[in-house]
Parts: structure tokens; C-alpha cells; sequence
């Protein structure tokens, strides 16, 4: 009986769970009708919504893969001051035949001979029969393309690639250098450049001007035969912000052609080319003085000997006719190396290698295109003092020889040069006297305008051309050759200096059949040159140079006084 | 009631924002058929520029100098040239630079 109870007892739980189920089953039917649909709705609305803004994402990483996909085959012209272009990418497309997916080898073979009858067919069969891939044309022209692709043999297949275009050719080799077949730059400014000719949407400006660079490169090339030198160098740079116009170097090579150069006589004279350059040092030794307070133009050097030594080694002046008694002026104009070393001395150990420095000529110079040389470093002491104040024993390059002259000739401004077209102007920072360049550019100008002065030939009227000459002995493995460097730095118009002009023949020899026309107003004229010197030499091609490009700096760069 | 607005107004501005969405699709379709059509002319441009560059380079230029025109092109020289300038509405005409004996 007892039992019995305890199942009753039992069924009585079970019906108590069992009521318990049914009202939760209540709580599901307790919401608002309304509210609920609602919420159904909005439900589907915030699907609709992900799926919009899914959509909205989906697009924009089709923009971005197409643009990085774009960068690849990307690489922006270069054009020069005038937005004439230097170089063009363009692309072209390369056929290539993978021989194991040859369907008709005979056909095949027929239809390449009729579209490319040049084309050795025997070269051809050889190739597909290797069973490797091989390219049968690159940069094929539009209709052989059409021709090509129109056989609809799937083992042909297209590549399209990126080709850069030089239209002046040989002009600006050194300046632009090369890039690889991978799109990358090797050399000149595609390489220092190469990232951002990757990014950037507009051509990249140069402050070169190609009419200016043909010009200078035809009166180089031109002279070449007649002074049989073995190359050449010219720089013209704006004096006041180091915009280097044009920038040529001899022998050179067409970036068309795409070649290997190995022959170190293709190098950039005016930036890697490292020289002793001469009397053009004396230039820096006159402004040292200046900047120093220890000479004035008219500063007299009495009873200078003919020839000094040092450690046992004889510094003689050129000409044995060098007066004894030279102001300090005379010194430059005339180009005393007696003179130049009195002054030297006057200005110290200290202070004449740090001047040097602050011009930039001493050191590697950071420049626009990494093919840049290294002046040769030493240690500096009274034998080299001496030396180094008429620019012997000491090296530099053109470019910094650029440089130095721009800033004795500016006003004392500290300048860089550069290759790259900007838009701000940086602040000038005075690092010379004030006084340093109202001193020295008159004595410049006498130095071509003057008979007493080494420079008489590039005294081309209307110009106002002032300048230095520098003749040095080449050293070859560390001992003076008889093979010479004549250099010639001309500035103008000197009574507000606005251009220098660099001019370097490397080996000129001299020539007896040229005929030199005075420019001293007599109406003389001269056949062979006397000496191998600048004078004769360099100074006559920057003549013909500034006569040539001189209208158009007048009438594009300068106004004219 | 409340919360019939609330929903209602969420409701429209999802509506609103899918419509602006629609329509803000259609111009990017307009700027990218535009942008196209602006980069084929650009690189037209840029092979009409690269011809010209190439046919009027001074190279050829004296080409078309020694074939053409020999004697007829001549280098200007510094001092023939003249400045012309408005001033108060009169034309004054200068030498660009003076004769280097005029000077000594």
C-alpha cells in the first residue's frame, strides 16, 4: 500500500514538470506582434546592409589590385626645363613560343617566313626543337602583332614590357644613365631616382636645357679632332642657385643602343672625373686671402723669387718673364705660382684647407646622381700649402670646381648643385665676405679682357666673360705624365654673375693647322697654337660655347643689362 | 510608440543610405569612364609630344638648317638684339646688352 502511495507521489512531480514546460512555452508568444515584424525587419535590413558595405569594400580592392598591378609596368618620364621630353616610357609587346605547346610545327614554321621573311627559319626550327621557350620578336611592331596572333597557335605567347624611349639619344647619356630589364635603375638619375620614377604621376623636371646641352656637346664634339684630346667635360650652373643647365661628358653613348660599358674612358668626366687642376685653384687662393683680411686686390708682393723649394722639390713659375714685383690681382690675372704661394702662407695652415672646405672642395659631394668622384685626401703641411695655393697636388672634380667658383662669384652664398627642377627656393646662407666677390670678380674679368691675361680668346663681346685658366699635369699611378689637363672656369656676365661655365679637354694635344682669331680688337689672327695650355686650348672653346648659347641665356635665362 | 518611430526612422535611414549608395555608384562608374577616357588622350598627348620633341630637336633642326634653309638661318648675335618694354603705354625698345667697346 505503502508502495503504491510513493508512485502516486511520483505522477504528482511528473504533472508539476510538465506544467512547467507549457509555461515557457508561454513566454515565446508574449511579444508584441508589431515589435516582433519589426524586428524581422530590421534584421533583413542590417543583412541588406553588410552586404551593401561587403560590396562597397569588394570594389575599392579591385581599384587598389589594379593599381599595384599598373606599378609594376610604371615608371614616369623625364623631361627637361622646358618639358621637352628626355625620356618616354612606352610599352611594347615581346613574342615568345613555348615549343612543347606547338599544335602544327610545319605550318607553324611557314607562316613565321611569310610574316618575318628577315628572320632566319633554320635559326627558328633549331630553337623549337631544344623544346624550350624562346622569344621570337621583341618589341614586334602593331601589324606583325596582329599577323602573329591571328595564327591562333596557343604555343605563341605575348608579353607586354616596358621600354623607355631616349629621343636625344646620345645628349643626356650620363645625366640618365640605365635601367634593367627589371624595371630598375642602374645607373645616372634612373638609379639615384628610382623609387620615385616608380610613384610619382607627373615627369620628373630636370634643370637641363636641351638646346643648350646639343649646343655645348656639338662645339665639344667638334673640337675633339682638332685638339685630338681624348674627352671631355663642360658644366654651365646658374651662380646663384647651383641649376645646372647642361652637363656634358665626352666620349658619351646612345641609351638607345642599351650597351655594357666597361671602358673607363666612358666615364662622367664632370662629376666621377677626379683631377689636378691647375692654376684654377689660384682663384680660391685670391678669395681666401680676401675673406681672410690679410691681402686687398692691390696688395703688393715685392722681390718674389723665380723658384722655391720645398722638401727638396723646385715650385718655378710657367714663364720665366713673371715680373718679381706683382700686386695681388696682377698675381691671378698673370698667374704667378710664386704669388699664389706668398698669399697662401699669408692666410695660414689653419685657415687655407678649412676655406677650401667650406667651399666644397675637399670632400665626396652629395649630388643628384651617385656617379660622383672623390677628391684624393692628404695630409695637409706647409709643402702642401704651397702646392695646393696654385692647384697643383691637390684634386678635386668639375662639378665642385663648379660649385667653388659659384660661390666666390655669388656674393659669398653657399649653393648646391642639382640636376632636379624645384619648385621653393631654399634660403641663401652667406658662408664668404660680402666683400669677397666685389674684389675678385674684377680681376676675372681682367683675366679675359686684359692682354696681360691668360683667357684673351673667350672675350666674346656682350657677354662680360671673367675667368680662370688651369693647365696641370695628368698623374698617372702617382707620377706627373707629359699627357696634360687644361681647364677653363669662365663666369658671366661679371657685373652680376648669373652662369659658370666649366670647360675640360683631358689630353689635349696641340694643333698647328687651327687658326685663332684675336679678340683684342686688332683683327689678328693666329695659325697653331704656341703652347699646350688652356688658353690655347680650353679657353677657345668656351669662347665659341658662350658664343653659341649665349642668345639663348640672354633671351630664356638672364636679363641682360 | 516610441519605439515604432525608432524603428520606422532606422528603417527609412537605411533605406536613404542604400538609395545614396546606388547613386553615388552610378558617378564613380561616370568619373571612371571619364578618367579613362582623360589617360587614352593623356598618352595620345604624350606620343604627339614625344614626335614633336623628336622632329623639332636641335638635331634635326639643323638638319632641316643645312638641306632647307642654309643661309637663311643665321646665329643671332648678342648685340643686334633689342629689349622691348611697356611703359605708360609706350613701347620703349633697348639694346639687350651694350657693345663691350662702347664700355671701355
Amino acid at each position: 500500500m505503502n508502495k503504491r502511495n510513493n508512485e502516486n507521489i511520483v505522477l504528482e512531480e511528473y504533472e508539476i514538470e510538465f506544467s512547467y514546460k507549457k509555461s515557457k512555452s508561454n513566454l515565446n508568444i508574449q511579444f508584441n506582434r508589431i515589435a516582433f515584424i519589426f524586428f524581422i525587419i530590421f534584421i533583413i535590413s542590417i543583412i541588406y546592409t553588410i552586404q551593401l558595405l561587403h560590396l562597397g569594400s569588394l570594389n575599392l580592392d579591385n581599384k587598389t589590385q589594379t593599381i599595384s598591378s599598373n606599378k609594376i609596368n610604371y615608371r614616369a618620364d623625364i623631361v627637361d626645363n622646358n618639358g621637352n621630353y628626355l625620356v618616354k616610357t612606352v610599352s611594347t609587346i615581346d613574342i615568345g613560343i613555348n615549343p612543347v605547346e606547338i599544335i602544327n610545327k610545319k605550318h607553324l614554321l611557314v607562316m613565321i617566313s611569310y610574316i618575318f621573311p628577315n628572320k632566319d627559319i633554320r635559326e627558328i626550327k633549331k630553337k623549337i626543337d631544344k623544346k624550350k621557350f624562346f622569344y621570337l620578336e621583341k618589341n614586334i611592331k602593331p601589324e606583325h602583332y596582329k599577323e602573329v596572333m591571328l595564327l591562333g597557335d596557343k604555343s605563341i605567347k605575348s608579353s607586354e614590357r616596358l621600354t623607355r624611349l631616349y629621343p636625344q639619344k646620345n645628349l643626356f647619356s650620363h645625366i640618365i644613365g640605365q635601367i634593367d630589364d627589371d624595371n630598375t635603375g642602374i645607373s645616372g638619375i634612373e638609379k639615384s631616382f628610382d623609387d620615385e620614377l616608380k610613384i610619382i604621376k607627373e615627369p620628373l623636371k630636370l634643370t637641363v636645357d636641351t638646346d643648350i646641352q646639343f649646343l655645348i656637346r656639338e662645339e665639344l664634339v667638334r673640337f675633339q679632332p682638332i685638339f685630338q684630346n681624348k674627352g671631355s667635360a663642360a658644366i654651365l650652373m646658374d651662380v646663384n642657385n647651383g641649376n645646372i643647365l647642361s652637363m656634358v661628358s665626352l666620349p658619351d653613348f646612345d641609351l638607345n643602343k642599351r650597351k655594357d660599358i666597361n671602358d673607363v674612358n666612358y666615364i662622367n668626366r664632370a662629376t666621377k672625373g677626379v683631377y689636378e687642376l691647375g692654376s684654377v685653384f689660384k682663384t680660391f687662393t685670391i678669395a681666401a686671402g680676401l675673406n681672410e683680411g690679410v691681402i686687398e686686390p692691390e696688395t703688393e708682393f715685392k722681390d718674389l723669387p723665380k723658384s722655391l723649394k720645398c722638401a727638396k722639390r723646385p715650385i718655378r713659375e710657367y714663364d720665366d718673364k713673371m715680373p718679381t714685383d706683382l700686386t695681388a690681382s696682377q698675381i691671378l690675372i698673370q698667374s704667378g705660382n710664386i704669388g699664389a704661394v706668398r698669399i697662401a702662407q699669408r692666410v695660414g695652415l689653419e685657415k687655407f684647407p678649412s676655406f677650401l672646405e667650406s667651399l666644397g672642395l675637399m670632400n665626396k659631394i652629395k649630388f643628384d646622381i651617385e656617379e660622383v668622384g672623390k677628391p684624393i685626401s692628404f695630409r695637409w703641411g706647409k709643402c702642401r700649402l704651397a702646392t695646393a695655393s696654385f692647384g697643383h697636388g691637390i684634386t678635386t672634380t668639375p662639378l665642385q670646381l663648379a660649385k667653388g667658383y659659384s660661390i666666390v662669384t655669388n656674393g659669398g652664398y653657399d649653393i648646391t648643385p642639382t640636376l632636379i627642377k624645384k619648385n621653393s627656393l631654399n634660403k641663401k646662407k652667406r658662408i664668404l665676405n660680402n666683400q669677397v666677390s666685389k674684389k675678385l670678380n674684377p680681376i676675372l674679368r681682367k683675366i679675359v679682357s686684359s692682354k696681360d691675361g691668360t683667357a684673351n680668346f673667350a672675350n666674346i663681346n656682350g657677354y662680360e666673360i671673367g675667368g680662370k685658366t688651369g693647365t696641370a699635369q695628368k698623374s698617372v699611378n702617382g707620377v706627373y705624365s707629359n699627357f696634360k689637363v687644361n681647364t677653363f672656369a669662365a663666369v658671366f656676365p661679371m657685373s652680376k654673375p648669373k652662369f659658370v661655365l666649366i670647360v675640360l679637354l683631358d689630353e689635349p694635344k696641340a694643333n698647328k693647322e687651327y687658326i685663332y682669331y684675336f679678340k683684342d680688337g686688332s683683327g689678328w689672327k693666329h695659325k697653331g697654337n704656341w703652347r699646350n695650355t688652356a688658353g690655347w686650348t680650353s679657353v677657345e672653346v668656351a669662347g665659341k660655347i658662350i658664343e653659341k648659347i649665349g642668345p639663348i641665356l640672354a633671351t630664356k635665362y638672364m636679363e641682360v643689362k | 510608440m516610441k519605439k515604432i518611430v525608432l524603428v520606422i526612422s532606422i528603417f527609412v535611414l537605411i533605406l536613404i543610405t542604400s538609395l545614396i549608395k546606388n547613386s553615388t555608384k552610378k558617378i564613380e562608374d561616370k568619373l571612371f569612364v571619364i578618367n579613362e577616357n582623360i589617360r587614352l588622350l593623356k598618352s595620345e598627348l604624350g606620343d604627339v609630344l614625344l614626335e614633336y620633341n623628336y622632329l623639332s630637336s636641335p638635331e634635326k633642326l639643323l638638319q632641316h638648317q643645312t638641306n632647307y634653309f642654309e643661309n637663311d638661318l643665321v646665329q643671332m648675335n648678342i648685340i643686334k638684339m633689342k629689349k622691348i618694354t611697356l611703359d605708360n603705354n609706350d613701347l620703349i625698345i633697348t639694346d639687350l646688352t651694350k657693345n663691350q667697346k662702347d664700355n671701355e
